[in-house]
């Protein structure tokens, strides 16, 4: 049963790790299941649990987004300079959301109409949005932004801010979409089999731009965040975001390959990569540990997932061709079968040492 | 209208983008046609080209390896920190070189093992050496972004010696390029990595030592980036464990603008060799007509999107062609 669970859904043997690592860590310190640590965490993975949705859609379709962490600079880039210019900050949002979406939309073109490969598109376009963000800026520090801006991450109802609460229910309604909807689940079809769904009358070019194009928002929306934040614009706000992300839904088992993943998952590996900084402190070390600990989790998580798909794989298949390996298992069988059981056998094994 | 084949080649469309680029830099601002510029101006950026070489063999293969840039890092504070304990610079470069290829082989290991996308693989391995650098870094006391200076002048003054009139790390990168070469388009280990990149299962079939292929290939990509930190160490005289943080995306540029494909089977050392300057030369280029540097970063960024967009079109347009060739053929008969 348990291996047939693991089977269908593949994001539940790295969930089950994360809360395994989760358990150990409540256990060396009572306080990190405090409702503040929690609260704490959360407010700190924001950024990253937004950036992970967005990576989720692209990593279903098979596609990969390296440009995210330069989308997100120019989108709060845009805003900061609207707002100082004297926009209201709403619009200044909604325009800076825009241009992530036209980001995203145009990596999708480029990934799904010219077919280029979707990390050296992205690649490209990491250098080309970075080099928009200094051409805006000018090189400088975008700062004075105004308070109303900032207070949109102040702590607010039941000790989360607005923003905090939005995102919360873009994980609740993202989660949903991709599992529920004919939209999310045509997403994951494309990822696993592109020809096979353009057969089943998905529109392939259009759903994969589309995942694309929400990434870009995504990113602009984790941009804004990130503004609102710190308070300030840096010319490097957002530099390296991509890999955490991708880092966060890998740990989360969202596939490379496409096809499999959930956004709860991904929810998972953003807020357990964020909570490794609480780590640091409980074990009294400097900052500077934190990417050797996440590093070494993450390959851990990885070689350990991959053990245990393998082992399922092999029970599976064990099951599958029991009655010709052990002819007493499968009771009354005819005596010449176990020859055939023999090659049987035989065949399986060349095929283990294969994969 | 028929080609000479070695025209047809992707490397001699690079070899002339190459020169119009030196030409039209040259004609905008003659000091960059003079030679000393032109080979100094390569120190920049050699670093990337070296580690693209290698970096062209595990992408053959159907890999990649994010983790260069942190090796860079790596083998610079591992200079660094055996610099400051005392011991002996030549000594302790070896050691760095050591440390990187010791990286690239768990790599691979780590590949074998899990069967995990390297991609995925070489990220987790990417943020525990990056880790590691900054960790060595902090416990050596060397605050962020100062690094670990006072380095022997014997081995500062590395980047500046001259070799055959050429400065000795672009004299590296031609050697390299012309060993890289021979390596990959003249010996069995090389065929072997075009042959798993073609198709890992029929390779494994044909008795292709793979994992053995695999360790050389991601090792010898690690060691050139530890080569390359140590060339940074040297030309800067300071050792940081950033130093690599900026090369990575420009070396994967460089291997895919050479024309190797990203999926794996087919690529060339000289098209990434020739797409490194490319790359390298229009940064620099812009920088001396007067464009700043993050603006020439975005423009080679946008090279990267316009050339591979043209390839695949044409690719797309030439398959077009065919069909139509052929339905006309048919429609004939």
């Amino acid at each position: 049963m348990i291996i047939r669970f693991l089977q269908r859904h593949r994001e539940a043997s790295v969930a089950l790790i994360i809360i395994f690592l989760f358990a150990i860590l409540g256990l060396v310190d009572r306080s990190y299941f405090s409702i503040d640590t929690v609260l704490l965490v959360y407010g700190n993975s924001l950024i990253l649990f937004v950036l992970a949705i967005g990576a989720t859609m692209v990593m279903a379709t098979h596609g990969l987004d390296v440009s995210v962490g330069s989308i997100m600079g120019l989108a709060a880039v845009v805003a900061g300079l609207l707002m100082n210019a004297g926009w209201a900050i709403p619009s200044a949002i909604g325009v800076a959301l825009l241009i992530g979406l036209v980001c995203g939309l145009f990596n999708g073109a480029l990934v799904s109409l010219l077919n280029v490969s979707a990390i050296v598109a992205t690649l490209g376009t990491l250098g080309l949005y970075r080099g928009l963000v200094h051409l805006l800026s000018g090189g400088a520090w975008i700062e004075g932004l105004p308070e109303g801006f900032k207070a949109l991450t102040k702590a607010g109802s039941l000790g989360l801010s607005p923003v905090a609460w939005l995102v919360l229910a873009l994980l609740v309604v993202a989660h949903f979409c991709l599992r529920y909807t004919a939209f999310g689940r045509s997403m994951f079809a494309v990822g696993d089999n592109r020809e096979g769904a353009r057969l089943i009358g998905i529109r392939v070019n259009e759903v994969q731009i589309a995942a694309y194009g929400l990434n870009g928002l995504l990113a602009a929306l984790a941009g804004v965040i990130f503004a609102s934040q710190i308070g300030f614009i840096p010319n490097t706000a957002g530099t390296g975001m991509e890999m955490r992300a991708i880092a966060s839904s890998v740990l989360g088992g969202v596939s490379l390959l496409g096809g499999t993943g959930t956004v709860l998952g991904a929810a998972l590996g953003a807020y357990f990569m964020t909570s490794i900084d609480s780590i640091l402190v409980l074990l009294r070390l400097q900052a500077y540990w934190n990417d050797i600990i996440a590093g070494a989790i993450l390959l851990v998580v990885l070689i350990t997932d991959g053990k245990i798909r393998e082992a399922v794989d092999r029970l599976l298949r064990y099951q599958k061709y029991r009655k010709f390996i052990d002819p007493q298992a499968a009771g009354q069988q005819p005596a010449g079968s176990v020859r055939v059981a023999r090659s049987r056998q035989a065949a399986l094994e060349t095929s283990e040492v294969s994969k | 209208m028929r080609l000479h084949p070695a025209l047809k080649r992707w490397e001699s469309v690079l070899a002339l983008l190459l020169i119009a680029e030196i030409l039209l830099f040259g004609a905008i601002n003659p000091v960059f046609l003079q030679p000393a510029t032109l080979l100094y101006a390569t120190s920049d950026f050699i670093h990337v080209g070296i580690t693209a070489l290698a970096l062209t063999l595990v992408i053959i293969t159907g890999g990649i390896d994010l983790s260069l840039g942190s090796v860079m890092g790596l083998s610079a504070i591992t200079l660094g920190i055996l610099w400051v304990a005392g011991i002996d610079i030549w000594v302790a470069a070896a050691l760095a070189l050591v440390v990187g290829t010791l990286g690239g082989v768990l790599n691979a290991v780590a590949i074998h093992l899990s069967k995990v996308n390297p991609l995925v693989i070489t990220l987790g391995t990417g943020f525990l050496y990056g880790g590691a650098a900054l960790v060595l870094s902090g416990l050596a006391g060397a605050t962020g972004y100062e690094g670990i200076s006072n380095f022997d002048p014997a081995f500062v003054n590395l980047a500046n010696i001259e070799v055959l009139g050429l400065p000795l790390p672009f004299a590296l990168f031609l050697v390299l390029t012309a060993a890289f070469m021979a390596l990959l388009h003249r010996t069995r280990f090389g065929r072997y990595v075009y042959l798993i990149g073609q198709n890992p299962r029929a390779a494994a079939y044909a008795g292709t030592p793979v994992f053995r292929t695999l360790v050389v290939a991601y090792a010898l990509t690690s060691l050139m980036a530890a080569v390359s930190g140590l060339i940074l160490a040297s030309y800067f005289g300071s050792a940081r464990s950033d130093f690599g943080s900026t090369a990575l995306m420009p070396a994967i540029t460089a291997v895919v603008l050479g024309g190797t494909s990203i999926y794996g089977g087919s690529g060339t050392i000289l098209g990434t060799a020739l797409a490194a300057l490319l790359v390298g030369y229009l940064q620099t280029g812009l920088q001396l007509v007067g464009v700043s540097s993050h603006v020439s970063s975005a423009l080679s960024g946008g090279l990267l999107v316009i050339v591979v967009a043209l390839r695949s079109l044409t690719e797309m347009g030439r398959v077009w062609i065919q069909h139509r060739r052929v339905l006309r053929n048919v429609a004939a008969e």
